[in-house]
C-alpha cells in the first residue's frame, strides 16, 4: 500500500468474480449460496453498510441500495478465498492446566489466560462470550477479574456468539489493547482483519482460540435440546466428550450421541478442517487432557510470556498432555470435509 | 481562652476615631461607592461575547447535529421541520448558558445576543422552538442608563451613561480562530467505503479508482473542519487537526 500524505492515500481494490456485481452479492455467491459460510462475522465487523445475521444466515437486507460496493468484506472473509489449515499447527509447548482461581468449562485456562494478560498489562479488556437464561449467548468487555464473578462467562455454549463485532467496538475503545477467545473459524477472521487492517494489528494482542469440531444455530440447539427434555431455566453446563452431548441441569443430565444432531451442525462447519485453532496465539480444548484440565497449546511469544506469568505467579495446576489424542477429532474434521467436497 | 481588652484610648484619640467615621458617612451620602445597578431603570453594559439567548439561522444550518450532541444540560432536542431538516429546539428551563453549541457549530447558524432577561409564564413556554429562535425575543426595556464598570487603582467606579444598549450583536468580537481539517491518522486501515465522501458537506473529499487502486483525497484548501468525515468514519481513522 503506497502512502502520499495524511490527506491522500491509496486503498487497494479486491477482485471481484462477478463483475457487474457489488461486493457483497460476490461473497454471496462464493461463501453464503455455497453453504461455506462459517458465521464467523468478520464481514459484519467490518462492513460499513449493514451485514447482519437473517434467519441463521449472514445476509444484507436491502444490499441494492445500501451495499457501498467497498469490497471490506470480501477481503477479509476467511473462505472468499479459502486457505484451510488443519492439523496441530505449530507450537512451543503442550501441557494441561487447571486455573486455581477460576471455574470454567475444563480447568478455566482459557479465561486464566485473558484475566493474566489483563494482570499483566498487556491489555486492558477481555470478550467474553457469555449467556442469557435461555443460553443465547451474549457478549461482555472484561475489564476487571471481579467481573468474572458472573458465572455465566466461562464455559462453553454450543451455539454462535458475535465475537467479531463486539471485537471491532472494543479495538476502538482500548488504550493498551483487546484479548479475545474464539472458535477456529473467528481466529482465522482475526488474523484476515489484522492482515488488512493495520489498527487490528495494533489493538488485537492474545487471541485464545478453543478447539472445536462443530457448532450449532441457536434455533436448531435450542430446539433439539427442549425436544430432548432439556430445561434451560434449570441447565448449568452443555459439554461434547467422548462422542455425547451432555446437558447438566440442576437435578439431572439428558444425555444423546452427538451424531444424533449431525443434521442440525452448522453447514460452514462441515467444510472446515481445523480442530486446534491454529492460527491463535494459544488454543484451549478438553481433549488431550485429564478431566478437569484444559489442554494447553501455547504457539506464540506473547502467549508464551502469559503462561510464563500464569506459573510464577502460581495461579495454575499443571498435568500431562498427549497430542496423539487429538488425531481423531483432527481427522474426523478431514474426512467430513472431504464427503462433503465429494 | 484568650481574653480580647479593648486598648485604653485617651480622649482626644476617641474623638479622632469618631471624627474619621462621620467623614465617611459624608462622603457616602454624597458619592457613593456601591456597585449595585438599578436594573431595570439602569442596565449594565455586558461585554460583545455575553453568553447570552440563542439566536438561529436555518439557511447556515448543515443538520449535524453537534449542538445536541455537545450540550451538557441536554437542552437541545432536534426537531423536524417541514422540509425534512432536523433544527435545534433550545430548553431553557435546562440551558446552562455555556455556549458550547454556538462554539461547536460548524456553519455558524448558531448566534449569541446580550439578551439575559425573557420572562416566561411557566416551564412549557421555556422550551423555545425552532421558529421562535429565528428573531430575538420580546423582552421589556425600561432602562435609562447603561452602566459600566470602571476599575481605577483603588476603587470599582460605575460609570453611567444615558444610552440604550443593543442587545444583538451584529458582529461578535472574532473568535480566536481555529481552522481545522480532516485528516486520515490510519490510511493503511482505510477500507475504502468513502462513506465520508458521501457526507462531505462541502466536496472537499474526492476519490477515484484506477487499476484497481482506489485514491483518496482530502482537499485541505476546501475542508472546513466541519468534521462530519470524522463521525461518520466506520474505522474512525478520521480526524480534525489544526490546519
Ligand atoms: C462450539 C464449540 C465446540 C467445541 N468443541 C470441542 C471439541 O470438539 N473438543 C474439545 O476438546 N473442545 C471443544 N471445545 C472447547 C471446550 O469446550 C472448552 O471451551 C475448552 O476446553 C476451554 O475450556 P476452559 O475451561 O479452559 O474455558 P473457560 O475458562 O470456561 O472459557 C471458555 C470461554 O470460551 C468462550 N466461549 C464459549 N462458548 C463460545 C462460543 N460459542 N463462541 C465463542 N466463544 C465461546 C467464553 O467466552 C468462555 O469464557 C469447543 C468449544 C466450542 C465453543
Amino acid at each position: 500500500m503506497k502512502m502520499v500524505t495524511e490527506s491522500e492515500w491509496e486503498v487497494n481494490v479486491p477482485d471481484k468474480q462477478l463483475k457487474d456485481k457489488v461486493y457483497f452479492e460476490n461473497l454471496k455467491s462464493v461463501v453464503i449460496d455455497t453453504e461455506m459460510c462459517s458465521r464467523c462475522l468478520t464481514c459484519a465487523a467490518i462492513c460499513p453498510g449493514g451485514i447482519t445475521v437473517v434467519n441463521n444466515k449472514v445476509d444484507f437486507p436491502d444490499y441494492e441500495t445500501k451495499c457501498l460496493d467497498c469490497g471490506a468484506c470480501v477481503r477479509v472473509c476467511p473462505r472468499f478465498v479459502y486457505e484451510p489449515k488443519s492439523g496441530l499447527g505449530d507450537y512451543i509447548e503442550f501441557t494441561a492446566g487447571r486455573s486455581k482461581r477460576f471455574a470454567g468449562q475444563d480447568g478455566a485456562m482459557v479465561t486464566e489466560f485473558i484475566v493474566s494478560a489483563m494482570e499483566m498489562g498487556l491489555i486492558d479488556r477481555g470478550l467474553f462470550a457469555g449467556r442469557d437464561e435461555n443460553w443465547a449467548t451474549e457478549m461482555f468487555h472484561v475489564r476487571d477479574s471481579e467481573q468474572l464473578t458472573i458465572t455465566t462467562l466461562g464455559g462453553t455454549k454450543y451455539t454462535f456468539a458475535d465475537v467479531l463485532p463486539e471485537l471491532k467496538k472494543a479495538v476502538m475503545f482500548t488504550k493498551s489493547g483487546v484479548g479475545v477467545i474464539g472458535t477456529p473459524c473467528i481466529v482465522s477472521g482475526i488474523r484476515k482483519l489484522q492482515q488488512e487492517f493495520p489498527i487490528f494489528r495494533e489493538k488485537v494482542k492474545l487471541v485464545v482460540g478453543l478447539f472445536c469440531t462443530e457448532n450449532f444455530h441457536y434455533d436448531d440447539i435450542s430446539n433439539f435440546l427442549k425436544a430432548k427434555g432439556v430445561d434451560f431455566s434449570k441447565l448449568v453446563k452443555t459439554d461434547i466428550t467422548k462422542g455425547k452431548f451432555i446437558s447438566t441441569m440442576t437435578d439431572g443430565k439428558v444425555k444423546f450421541k452427538v451424531t444424533e444432531a449431525e443434521d442440525i451442525v452448522a453447514s460452514g462447519c462441515n467444510v472446515c478442517t481445523d480442530f486446534t485453532a491454529v492460527e491463535s496465539d494459544a488454543s484451549c480444548g478438553s481433549v488431550g487432557s485429564a478431566k478437569g484440565f484444559s489442554t494447553v497449546v501455547v504457539r506464540t511469544e506473547v502467549a508464551k510470556k502469559v503462561i510464563e506469568f500464569i506459573r510464577a505467579k502460581g495461579h495454575a495446576d499443571f498435568g500431562d498432555a498427549d497430542p496423539a489424542q487429538l488425531d481423531f477429532l483432527i481427522g474426523h474434521k478431514k474426512k467430513r470435509a472431504e464427503n462433503i467436497k465429494r | 481562652m484568650k481574653k480580647v481588652t479593648v486598648p485604653e484610648q485617651s480622649t482626644v484619640e476617641k474623638a479622632v476615631r469618631h471624627a474619621a467615621a462621620i467623614g465617611v458617612a459624608v462622603k457616602e451620602s454624597v458619592y457613593p461607592l456601591t456597585a449595585t445597578v438599578q436594573y431595570p431603570r439602569q442596565r449594565k453594559k455586558m461585554p460583545d461575547n455575553f453568553r447570552g439567548y440563542i439566536l438561529f439561522d436555518p439557511e447556515k444550518c448543515i443538520n449535524c447535529w453537534e449542538c445536541a450532541f455537545i450540550c451538557p444540560a441536554n437542552a437541545i432536542r432536534m426537531k423536524e421541520a417541514p422540509n425534512k431538516k432536523y433544527y435545534p429546539t433550545i430548553d431553557y428551563g435546562r440551558c446552562i448558558f455555556c455556549h458550547f453549541c454556538i462554539d461547536s457549530c460548524s456553519g455558524g447558524a448558531l448566534r449569541a445576543t446580550k439578551i439575559h432577561d425573557v420572562a416566561y409564564k411557566d416551564m412549557d413556554e421555556m422550551l423555545t422552538l425552532t421558529e421562535e429562535m429565528i428573531e430575538p425575543p420580546e423582552i421589556i426595556r425600561e432602562d435609562k442608563k447603561l452602566v459600566e464598570y470602571q476599575i481605577d487603582e483603588k476603587d470599582l467606579r460605575l460609570k453611567k451613561t444615558r444610552e440604550e444598549d443593543n442587545l444583538i450583536v451584529e458582529k461578535a468580537p472574532p473568535p480566536v480562530e481555529i481552522q481545522m481539517v480532516s485528516q486520515c491518522i490510519d490510511r493503511a486501515s482505510c477500507i475504502g467505503c468513502h462513506v465520508c465522501e458521501h457526507v462531505c458537506e462541502s466536496g472537499a473529499i474526492s476519490s477515484s479508482i484506477a487499476n484497481g487502486v482506489m485514491r483518496m483525497k482530502i482537499d485541505t484548501d476546501t475542508c472546513t473542519g466541519c468534521g462530519l468525515c470524522v463521525k461518520e468514519c466506520s474505522m474512525q481513522i478520521l480526524t480534525l487537526v489544526r490546519k
